[in-house]
């Protein structure tokens, strides 16, 4: 019975500490919070904060085929986004894999290679060949086609601030232009049919 | 528990006094204590989560069925040689990755579902909640990758909920009680009756203690989510000014009714005031739970809900929210709700439902005494 009120007590005060921002307690004790979370009590209640995403991210992919020939040909970009964006509007109960696919692939990039296309670390280089089977699946499933590589390339729009103009930032609310990142040519596992 | 009792005289006379704090602390905590061991707080509570995170996971899993390959089956791309390699690093399991056939995945699948609705009408329910925990810890991890907020509070959920008696009301596991009860049938072995007892009075603190310690962590949890998801809010500029949820209702992917999201995005006053009650409430939550204030924060966050739900297309996470939020209403509230359903679904087929005996006493069997947590 005190065990168990001791593992409750104990449980609780480490999700405390995993889910408090970093502090001297949390930075200390580390090891033993991050032992006892992971895997299965992990958890992130950061939702839409600090903030919540300004941009709306357009993803579109194009594919290469190299003929028996030598000749090398190159689609037109395929918008995987707006498959997605389809999919969601006006459905009351839309799919994760319309909303969180190919959203969370694109952050889980973001994170691990940053802003150039180097793998680091092995998790890199296995969310790149997860991002190449998202564009390569959809590719396939709705243009076919045969190809051996796939390209993709990110265009983000940054949502306009308020058109009211909130008086002091005024001069932040000018509207952002769109980026453009173009990732290399990856390989894909040979699709065609 | 006899603490009261053994503290010194001259203690005494000074707190008649003062205002009764320093005598009350131990009495207090014995009381406490006895309520642990002895008797399982928020039954009905316990039997809401249970119901509802069931039939959440259930509704998800038919609602994936056309995209289940895509997102658990082989042929996702997170291929199942991907998921292993990610297991290998993070430590996590699956069933699902223990094979790579089809056939094997749409078993799961199956599995799942019958789980699902099992764990939701409270069919030996302890058994089943170990089994239900196990396949939502499986179909996380497999799609760890596509989940958000409200499939993490799932799984969370979906683990406490194992500790607690939640099948003792409204479940199937207490109707059969119940109709052995009224049966006359308690199953009392004849011989050995004092080790019987025995054995029978430490199981019932044993369950006592591991639902009220559950019944506590998952309280504690859901302020957990509330408290950080406010406090990070704070930090950001955005919810300051009052205008992020003006960004929230322009992301495309979670613009469902874009004619719904613009109108709303219009009113900048009304998106201003949204922004600060949500920061407020969320870091109000954990300290309105101990007052009569937490009904009218239980039903704007209520609201709250509701319009994620509709306006950003995320029914999922919201209902996991709900459900959650109504770990904190009483046994009271729910005992009336009962009263209330069976007075309304008794009144067009009086004849169907016949006379339960005793109707309130027969649908508690094992409390001794009408809860008033």
């Amino acid at each position: 019975m005190v065990l168990c009120l001791a593992t409750a007590l104990v449980h609780v005060l480490l999700v405390f500490l995993h889910v408090a921002p970093p502090n001297p307690l949390s930075q200390q004790y580390s090891r033993q919070v991050n032992a006892w979370i992971f895997p299965l009590f992990e958890q992130n209640w950061r939702l839409f904060a600090p903030d919540p995403e300004s941009v709306n991210r357009q993803i579109s992919a194009r594919t290469m085929h190299t003929a028996p020939d030598g000749t090398v040909r190159v689609s037109g970009w395929f918008d995987l986004t707006a498959v997605d964006n389809s999919a969601v509007k006006h459905n009351a109960f839309p799919s994760h894999t319309a909303q969180n696919m190919l959203r969370r692939a694109w952050s889980s990039y973001l994170e691990t290679h940053g802003g150039d296309d180097q793998p680091r670390s092995e998790r890199a280089l296995m969310v790149q060949r997860y991002l190449t089977n998202i564009a390569a699946d959809r590719i396939a499933d709705r243009r076919g086609g045969t190809f051996e590589s796939v390209q993709l390339r990110v265009i983000t729009v940054p949502v306009a601030a308020p058109a009211g103009g909130s008086g002091p930032d005024a001069s932040a609310t000018a509207p952002k232009p769109a980026e453009t990142r173009y990732l290399p040519w990856w390989k894909v596992a040979s699709h065609g049919n | 528990m006899e603490t009261e009792q053994s503290l010194p005289p001259c203690r005494r006379a000074p707190e008649a006094a003062d205002a009764s704090a320093p005598r009350h602390v131990p009495g207090r905590i014995g009381e406490l204590l006895t309520v642990v061991t002895d008797r399982p707080v928020s039954l009905y509570a316990a039997a809401v989560l249970r119901i509802g995170y069931g039939l959440l996971y259930l509704v998800f899993l038919l609602r994936e069925f056309p995209h289940r390959d895509q997102i658990w089956g082989p042929g996702s791309p997170w291929t199942p040689e991907l998921a292993r390699q990610l297991f290998d690093q993070t430590g996590w399991a699956s069933i699902l990755t223990l094979s790579d056939s089809r056939a094997y995945f749409e078993t799961c699948y199956v599995l799942a579902l019958v789980t699902s609705a099992l764990f939701m009408v409270g069919w030996r329910t302890r058994a089943v909640s170990v089994l239900f925990a196990v396949v939502v810890a499986s179909f996380h991890a497999r799609a760890i990758f596509m989940t958000d907020g409200g499939d993490n509070l799932v799984l969370l959920m979906a683990m406490y909920l194992v500790f607690t008696a939640c099948g003792r009301r409204w479940s199937l596991d207490a109707r059969r009680a119940r109709l052995r009860a009224s049966a006359g049938k308690t199953p009392r072995p004849p011989g050995g009756r004092a080790a019987a007892a025995g054995l029978r009075g430490s199981r019932r603190t044993l369950t006592s203690v591991l639902h009220n310690c559950g019944m506590f962590v998952i309280a504690a949890q859901v302020c957990f989510l509330y408290g950080s998801a406010g406090l990070y809010k704070v930090q950001g500029g955005t919810w300051g000014n009052g205008t992020a949820l003006h960004y929230v209702l322009n992301l495309d992917l979670f613009r469902p009714w874009p004619e719904l999201s613009l109108m709303a995005d219009e009113h900048d006053v009304l998106i201003a005031v949204a922004c600060y009650l949500t920061v407020l409430l969320q870091v109000a939550f954990p300290f309105v739970l101990f007052g009569r204030l937490k009904y009218p924060v239980l039903t704007v966050l209520l609201g709250m809900h509701l319009g994620i739900a509709v306006l950003m297309g995320l029914p999922l996470f919201s209902g996991a929210m709900i459900i959650a939020d109504a770990v904190f209403l009483p046994d009271r509230f729910y005992r009336s709700l009962g009263r209330l359903w069976r007075r309304t679904s008794r009144r067009p087929d009086v004849r169907k439902t016949g006379a339960p005996p005793r109707g309130e006493q027969a649908l508690v069997p094992s409390q001794p005494a009408p809860s008033s947590h």
